[in-house]
């Protein structure tokens, strides 16, 4: 290949790769608040991504946000599937995840991990079946002409439904920061997170600070997979997909660490598209197991972790 | 002998005779059962779901018109099983099917080559005749005795396409095509396309390939593969993916690149590209011009035939997933009427032995059905399909095509 091919294709991989990867940090960071403050692995988040793709399609398709036209519809669609997916996640966590989480399950084996990996795994799969029952096999997407049209920054092209799915992504992650760091819901959360007893001591209502940590983390992957809505065509098995990809970059960034989810999940979005310059395209996400591997071996903290916190 | 023994004796006898003289009430003709394992859930669940569709309104068919007379007007049965999203689970689909339904005649399935692959290992073993759309070579290479793959193969698709397209451009603008770039997924059926293709194919035809990049589907983003074709500017396009969700991200970036509308004119080669929810997902303009090469289509002759899958459906046109399913039943149940027993060797044996020239069978398939010694069907002529005006229409063979190819003159 000649080297001027190889720095267009370069240039573009780089900047593909980065407005990728910002949907991707959302979706991590949604994984990370959940993992990060009640320590539950969770295999149904991507299912709740495709919720949230679908609750943007059908907002999106109203007459309530058409008013907004295709080009400003779809984005204020994702972010009002963010409150849908909060109260889903609250019923939800009200229902089922509180009866294997937090206090009543310290004493059960595993900490309760086994019974949160099959419950998450039976609602994921409880949600794509329902899935196709409710919405049928045809794949659908968000209509909008953004993601058919670029802007030109010299050769570099940048899908403009990328590019405001990016800039929603990185405010969206700032403000969650913003809440979890000076708010008092966010700090009872960190300290629900970082030591249960001592927050309970402390009177902070543990049970509740989950309730919330969970909720917020399922609408804000919601809100990044109606984000993405408009670019990717969904049917109800897209989580699978993703759930894959979230798990990588909040492992890359370190777990319990919210803001190293979202940094892992960008660079999780780098890696994908960079690894095309050098390696077959058919390999692009074999990348993204590797980098996993790496990691696990050499630097199982990952970039924002703390070292008691292994992976 | 106690009474009581006698008694039973007595009871058991009368049991039995009642129960023989009853037989003729109860020996009504039992249905005769053929499977369809398709995709039903996951990423392929539209594909089966439109397979089935075929399948279900030629049964409904079959059976409205009095069923198979040779077994006394003997309805036919569909028994359908998921093949899910993985080979492994469409494997399993297939082994439960066959230990539930001991009296299966015959079946078809499973839509993605990968799929049918891994399927057809079971149902060769159980002597299960078995008809499949499938593209892949490799289906039909492995000396296999009870498959019979409808679709031309993938690499006789590709053969034939290609020289095809080569003279619609050369016509059209007056200027033969000489450089061509492939993207293809790396399922079986587009993976034996390609193989054609990048093997001398492209050679053969004067073309140089310049863009020869292999995915993994799903795609993530569709960039870096169509950055290579803005790199290069080939003449045209070859595009052989397998969902409808990667076509997308494909004709969008296409498009975003400024090569979509024909500026780089595509050909593929997939069902998916023929779908009613491509047009929905992509748009009209976007889709124009592009020409497809697939196993069947809608086509003059089967004007009823559409008609009444549409009424039953309301899908907007018969792809050829919903063709094909409805072919599979017709050659079943003409072989099971050949036959006149639901024993499944013989059912194989008449479908081998079968050179049909009409009914609702071979109007679905343009060229007839006949099978050659490994299966493959006899004559099948190339379909190409081009999208004109947010309908992909017919295009060859000329003797059936609803229309005429257009090509892109950019």
């Amino acid at each position: 290949m000649e080297f001027g091919i190889f720095l267009e294709d370069a240039a573009q991989a780089l900047a593909t790769g980065i407005l990728v990867g910002g949907a991707y940090a959302l979706m991590c960071v949604g994984l990370g608040i959940i993992f990060g403050s009640m320590r539950v692995i969770n295999f149904a988040q991507g299912d709740f991504m495709m919720l949230g793709m679908y609750a943007t399609y059908y907002l999106a398709t109203s007459a309530l946000v058409g008013v907004f036209g295709l080009y400003a519809g779809p984005a204020v669609a994702a972010l009002l599937s963010g409150p849908i997916l909060f109260a889903f996640g609250w019923l939800l966590h009200k229902t089922m995840i509180s009866r294997v989480t937090g206090a009543r399950v310290a004493d059960m084996d595993g900490g309760g991990g086994y019974a949160q990996l099959i419950l998450t795994l039976g609602i994921g799969l409880v949600l794509q079946n329902g899935g196709l029952i409710l919405f049928g096999s045809t794949p659908i997407a968000v209509l909008t002409p953004l993601s058919r049209q670029s802007w030109e920054v010299g050769t570099v092209l940048l899908n403009q439904a990328r590019v405001v799915a990016f800039v929603a992504a990185i405010g969206i992650a700032a403000l969650v920061n913003l809440f979890l760091t000076y708010s008092r819901i966010g700090r009872g959360l960190r300290a629900a997170a970082d030591n249960p007893v001592a927050a309970t001591y402390m009177g902070v209502d543990v049970t509740k600070a989950h309730r919330i940590a969970f909720s917020l983390g399922v609408a804000v992957t919601a809100v990044a997979g109606g984000l993405l809505a408009s670019s990717q065509s969904f049917q109800p098995y897209i989580g699978i997909d993703f759930v894959i990809v979230m798990y990588a970059g909040v492992v890359l960034g370190g777990l319990g660490s919210i803001m190293g989810a979202f940094w892992g999940g960008l660079t999780i979005g780098l890696v994908q598209q960079l690894s095309t310059l050098f390696l077959p395209y058919q390999l692009q996400n074999t990348t993204i197991f590797l980098v996993f591997l790496l990691i696990i071996f050499f630097w199982p903290q990952g970039m924002f972790g703390r070292v008691s916190e292994r992976t | 002998m106690k009474l009581h023994t006698v008694l039973l004796a007595g009871a058991a006898l009368a049991t039995g005779l009642i129960l023989s003289r009853a037989e003729p009430a109860w020996a009504q003709q039992k249905d005769v059962k053929a499977a369809l394992i398709a995709p039903l859930s996951g990423p392929w669940a539209r594909q089966g779901e439109l397979v089935r569709s075929g399948a279900e309104t030629a049964i409904e068919e079959i059976n409205e018109k009095g069923g198979i007379k040779a077994l006394g007007g003997a309805k036919m049965q569909l028994v359908i099983a998921d093949a899910g999203d993985t080979t492994e689970k469409a494997k399993n689909a297939a082994q439960r099917l066959l230990s539930q339904e001991p009296e299966l005649i015959g079946g078809a399935g499973a839509w993605l080559s990968s799929f049918t692959m891994a399927i057809t290992e079971v149902t060769e073993r159980a002597q299960l005749p078995w008809l499949t759309l499938s593209y892949s070579d490799q289906l039909t290479d492995r000396g296999f005795h009870y498959i019979f793959q409808l679709s031309p193969t993938a690499s006789r698709q590709s053969e034939l396409t290609l020289p095809t397209v080569v003279d619609f451009a050369e016509k059209a603008t007056g200027k033969r095509p000489k450089t061509v770039g492939m993207i293809s997924d790396n399922t079986a059926g587009a993976a034996s396309f390609a193989k054609w293709v990048r093997e001398g194919g492209a050679e053969k035809n004067g073309l140089k390939l310049v863009v020869d990049e292999v995915f993994t589907p799903p795609l993530a983003d569709a960039t870096a593969l169509i950055q290579r074709v803005r790199s290069t500017r080939p003449d045209f396009l070859l595009v052989i993916p397998s969902n409808v969700p990667d076509n997308k991200l494909l004709f969008e970036k296409m498009n975003e690149f400024r090569l979509g509308k024909g500026v780089v004119p595509v050909v593929g080669n997939s069902g998916s590209l023929g779908a009613p929810e491509l047009l929905k997902t992509v748009g009209k303009d976007l889709l124009e011009g592009l020409i497809v090469s697939v196993g069947t289509w809608s086509m003059k002759g089967q004007e009823e035939i559409v008609a009444r899958y549409k009424k039953r459906t309301n899908e907007p046109w018969m792809t050829q997933d919903s063709l094909m399913g409805y072919a599979e039943m017709w050659i079943l149940k003409e072989a099971v009427e050949r036959a006149g027993t639901a024993d499944r060797v013989k059912v194989a044996e008449e479908i081998r032995k079968m050179d049909l020239k009409d009914g609702p069978a071979a109007l679905s398939l343009p060229g007839g059905i006949k099978f050659d010694e490994k299966g493959r069907r006899v004559d099948a002529p190339l379909v190409l399909i081009q999208w004109q005006d947010g309908e992909p229409k017919s295009i060859a063979p000329a003797d059936r095509a609803n229309t005429k190819a257009n090509w892109p003159k950019k």
